[in-house]
């Protein structure tokens, strides 16, 4: 018997990234999610820094950049703002990570960001539902999007909690808990390099942990809709056993995702429209900017979960074939997944979680 | 100034002068001098020394006892007050290990060979802690009387601690200060010998020293230390005898490492003279050789341009290895420890910042030896004073730094000197007075922010308010005064006070001694156009609404600002309102009052008004009440509010992509 070899890596995101391209309403769907999550902050924001700056000579110096000084005492001045917001913020990037314990610590604007993220967390389930439920419809819009991200909540939601608790105790064992294992014994290496590398192995750890979760989740999430026709735990076993079954592939999608955005962080931070003031960017300009920058990123991010998709349930023929409406009982166990997959009007008695 | 102030000064200055001329004597008449000759035991991390100890009592009363510090007790248990104090952190607020160390003293004689061992004792003046062991008392069997000089023979082997605070070792490298039996400073009120405190450093007289130390031998030319190396020898097989003597000098530390890299360098400038630079620098440093020099060369420049030229043949410089960065940052004559780290960016200025700021103690602490335990901003305040005005010159403004997982990188985020760099001081402003004893203050955190920044930032002020060729003046008096000598917080008032011939007592009583804050604000500052008289008006005798025709006729704007004191302690500030046309308006305020108001009638039209536009009053603790605009201007806030709002939206996007 001789072993097909499925498409590499590099093409499935490549094919991804196209297959979001076709269908830019999903992206602009998870802007608009987090548009409108951030902009529950508008208000409070901008209230705030017109009252301290609108009538300050300060403000000269803070249109171009942000001014020590008077980040320091703004911050010291107003600690219900932010609260240690800052700091829980860099300590995610320190040697040593955060505590939970400093969670109570924020205050203001920086604790309501956090809990708007937790609250992402929720819509995130139902964006995942949407857009993996429409990148298996041929012909589809932003109804659908709707549509399938509704239908999927209930199974997507535990999904995501599952997978955001097990992120969480990663980082709490594998980082922090190494971190503190260790600390007596970095402290005593003979160099600093020796210790950056020790902190780059927990680091690596810990990364591929957060990536053995996130594929974890991301194939039984696919194969959940890829796979209407199984019954909900052989769903579930059947991603888990997708996700184990093409490794390096997955890997290399989202190690592929990540290098992308990263470098597209890097671009934006080195160009920094920001900064510099009005003889860079004008305001209107600067938001469009902003907004584009979040929008490609979206474009990327939902090209990684069409990529992923199709890493997990693509076959390994040379020519793109999602076939949609195949009664459900026509998919041979092991076949196709693909050929078999049913009309989504025809999912829901499966679906129930 | 009229003739009878100029006399004064010029009286003041001459007396200043004289004394002066006495105690810029180098070397200094010693008082407490040493002979010691050690071994390095490096597997057991223990130094065997043999002490000669030749001491004057220069008091006019008899010392009937003699105290001395045994510092490196504070290592030996929990139950040291140093371990109590700082609650079992180190100065970085890092865990202490279970590393202990410890000094004995196995023999002492007097002169004629009296046992003094028998009656020694250990006591505690701070804070009575019986279990202690940091300040030892001994009491001879006849006084010693004013003038006279007694010489004490010592044994002692001192135990080294895993380094977590100053002294100690790691792996083969030994930082080896505080770790020998070392007698108290004797003044008329009686002995000044403080116990081994978590927040402070210390304090000892001048004398001569000539230090024996044998070491293994890989650590051949890798030894440094206070003063001249004046031999180098093999003693046994497979050891290395080195010497170092140093006249006029307070302390001694010394180290070794195979490890280091030594490097060496000249200083030199005109009216400074020559001095030797040795840096000892660990090889994942070697990159940043230069950048130590440049700093340490800055330093004794720009404070020997101030405070007059370093007296000493030579400066060592220590680099000390990762995971002992606790001997980092420190002081001792004519040697100190700096700190960097691999990636250190030159954007950031560490080592430069450190290396600054440690040189610098070699004049304010070396040369001005002040009480550390008990005046501790005359030493680290005041050098970190001095460093912002080396580091502004020389380095420019700093930056801030980011940690990634332990790579640092710079952000374009400008750190000024000197108000930026301590703005720590801020944050607890009102928690403590100044002037404290060290070990007095509310938390560790609270001593940093005042006897550096506090410190720092009263001195610059009082450099804008006097202007710096008068600071200038007033420090280099002071510093003429005192070299060689023990200088406290009211000889420093003195010195401003004789060098400006005007009284600043009353600036220091508000500042130094206070934990009253200073903040300026402006409350209101309203711009309106002026309007016409209404109501009723006399015209030809009768009352009626239209204003006479000989009323000036209504134009301009009527202004108004109210200034108000909104902190405890009062300054004399410059209040400016800046008017449209470009006309602006500057008036003294003495600061007294909680409030005072501008009114300007039928004027231009007021863009703005600052409390201290020139940034005098360094000590303000919220600058950005100090000014206000008439009219809006929303670009700032409009561009801060889009920032925000983007960040969010990628922090949204960050929180979700993971699961």
């Amino acid at each position: 018997m001789s072993r097909r070899r499925g498409p590499r890596a590099l093409a499935c995101f490549l094919r991804g990234l196209r297959l979001s391209l076709s269908k830019p309403y999903l992206a602009v769907a998870l802007w608009l999610i987090q548009l409108l999550l951030s902009a529950a902050l508008i208000l409070p924001i901008s209230n705030t820094l017109h009252a301290l700056l609108d009538r300050s000579p300060a403000a000269d110096r803070m249109v171009a950049n942000p001014d020590y000084g008077w980040w320091e005492t703004v911050r010291r001045e107003h600690p219900d703002l932010l609260g240690n917001f800052p700091e829980i913020a860099t300590g995610l990037l320190s040697v040593d990570g955060i505590r939970w314990s400093e969670l109570p610590g924020m205050r203001g604007v920086g604790a309501t960001a956090f809990s708007l993220a937790l609250l992402a967390t929720v819509l995130h389930a139902f964006g995942l539902g949407g857009m993996l439920g429409t990148l298996r419809e041929p012909s589809s819009s932003l109804v659908t999007f709707g549509r399938e991200g509704m239908r999927r909540m209930p199974a997507f939601l535990l999904f995501t909690f599952a997978a955001f608790g097990a992120a969480f105790a990663a980082y709490e064992w594998i980082y922090v808990g190494s971190g503190d294992a260790l600390r007596d014994r970095v402290r005593e290496l003979h160099t600093e390099q020796a210790a950056l590398a020790v902190t780059a192995l927990r680091l690596a750890a810990l990364l591929l942990a957060f990536g053995a979760i996130k594929l974890l989740a991301d194939a039984v999430r696919t194969v959940w809709v890829a796979r209407p026709d199984l019954p909900p735990v052989s769903r579930f076993f059947f991603g888990i056993g997708g996700a184990f079954s093409r490794p390096l592939r997955l890997f290399g999608i989202l190690t592929t995702y990540g290098l992308v955005t990263a470098a597209l962080y890097v671009v934006w931070l080195v160009l920094d429209p920001s900064a510099g003031g009005e003889a860079r960017f004008a305001l209107v300009p600067l938001i469009l900017a902003q907004q584009f920058f979040v929008f490609v990123r979206l474009l990327i991010r939902v090209g990684y979960y069409a990529a992923v998709s199709e890493a997990l349930t693509r076959t390994p023929e040379p020519e793109y074939s999602y076939v949609a409406g195949a009664a459900p009982g026509a998919t041979p166990a092991t076949g196709n997944p693909q050929a078999a997959s049913p009309a989504a009007a025809n999912e829901a008695p499966l679906d129930g979680v | 100034m009229s003739s009878a102030k100029a006399a004064t000064l010029a009286a003041a200055l001459a007396v200043a002068a004289s004394a002066a001329f006495a105690a810029q004597t180098f070397p200094p008449p010693p008082v407490a001098s040493y002979q010691i000759t050690c071994r390095l035991d490096a597997d057991k991390k223990t130094v065997e020394g043999t002490e000669v100890l030749t001491w004057k009592n220069t008091t006019s009363r008899p010392a009937k006892t003699l105290r001395f510090h045994l510092y490196l007790n504070a290592f030996r248990n929990t139950l040291s007050t140093f371990w109590k104090e700082s609650r079992g952190e180190t100065r970085g607020g890092k865990h202490l290990p279970d590393s202990w160390g410890s000094i004995e003293i196995l023999r002492m004689t007097g002169a004629d060979g009296e046992d003094l061992l028998a009656s020694l004792r250990y006591v505690s003046p701070d804070d009575g802690n019986p279990y202690d062991r940091t300040v030892a008392e001994v009491i001879p069997s006849r006084p010693v009387a004013p003038g006279e000089t007694v010489s004490i023979a010592m044994d002692f082997v001192s135990l080294l601690p895993r380094v977590s605070v100053r002294t100690g070792y790691k792996e083969d490298f030994f930082f080896v200060v505080q770790w020998f039996p070392k007698i108290g400073v004797f003044q008329d009120s009686g002995w000044n010998c403080h116990q081994y405190h978590a927040t402070s450093e210390f304090f000892a007289d001048f004398g001569n020293y000539d230090v024996s130390i044998d070491v293994p031998a890989r650590y051949r030319g890798k030894v440094g230390a206070t003063g001249r190396r004046v031999d180098e020898r093999e003693t046994s097989a497979g050891r290395v005898l080195y010497r170092f003597q140093q006249p006029g000098v307070h302390d001694f530390a010394w180290t070794a490492d195979p490890a280091y890299l030594v490097y060496d360098d000249t200083f030199r400038e005109a009216g400074l003279g020559d001095v030797r630079l040795i840096l000892l620098l660990q090889p994942e440093h070697a990159a940043q050789a230069e950048r130590h020099f440049k700093a340490a060369k800055a330093a004794l420049s720009g404070y020997g341009r101030v405070l007059g030229p370093y007296p000493y043949e030579t400066l060592t410089i220590v680099d000390p290895p990762w995971g002992a960065n606790g001997a980092g940052g420190m002081e001792y004559p004519t040697l100190i420890t700096a700190g960097t780290h691999w990636s250190a960016p030159k954007a950031v200025q560490r080592p430069e910042g450190v290396t600054v700021h440690e040189s610098g103690h070699q004049f304010l602490y070396g040369i001005l030896a002040s009480n550390e335990f008990e005046e501790a901003w005359l030493d680290e305040g005041f050098n970190t004073y001095m460093t912002d005005r080396v580091m502004a010159s020389v380095f420019g403004p700093n930056h801030v730094e980011l940690s990634v997982f332990g790579l640092n990188f710079p952000l374009g985020i400008d750190i000024h000197y000197p108000v930026d760099s301590n703005r720590r001081y801020f944050e607890v402003a009102d928690w403590d007075i100044l002037a404290s004893d060290s070990w007095k203050f509310r938390e560790r955190k609270s001593y940093g922010a005042h006897i550096y920044s506090k410190t720092a930032l009263t001195l610059a002020t009082l450099e804008r308010l006097l202007g710096t060729p008068a600071m200038d003046r007033a420090l280099r008096l002071y510093s003429d005064r005192w070299r060689f000598r023990h200088p406290t917080t009211r000889d420093f008032i003195a010195a401003v006070n004789d060098s400006t011939g005007h009284d600043w007592t009353w600036f220091f009583d508000r500042t130094f001694y206070s934990s009253g804050i200073v903040d300026y604000a402006v409350a209101e500052a309203e711009s309106e156009p002026a309007k016409a008289p209404r109501g009723l008006f006399e015209n030809d005798g009768k009352l009626s609404p239209s204003p006479p025709a000989d009323l000036p006729k209504v134009r301009g704007y009527d202004s108004q600002v109210t200034v108000v004191r909104s902190g405890d302690v009062a300054m004399p500030v410059e209040v400016l309102l800046r008017f449209e046309g470009g006309r602006e308006h500057r008036a003294r305020w003495d600061g007294e009052a909680r409030w005072k108001r501008y009114s300007v009638s039928r004027g231009p039209r007021l863009i703005e008004a600052i409390v201290d536009p020139g940034e005098k009053i360094l000590l303000d603790v919220d600058r950005t009440n100090n000014g206000r605009r008439t009219t809006d201007d929303p670009r700032a806030a409009t561009r801060w509010t889009a920032r925000a709002v983007f960040w969010i939206q990628n922090m949204i996007d960050f929180m979700t992509v993971l699961w």
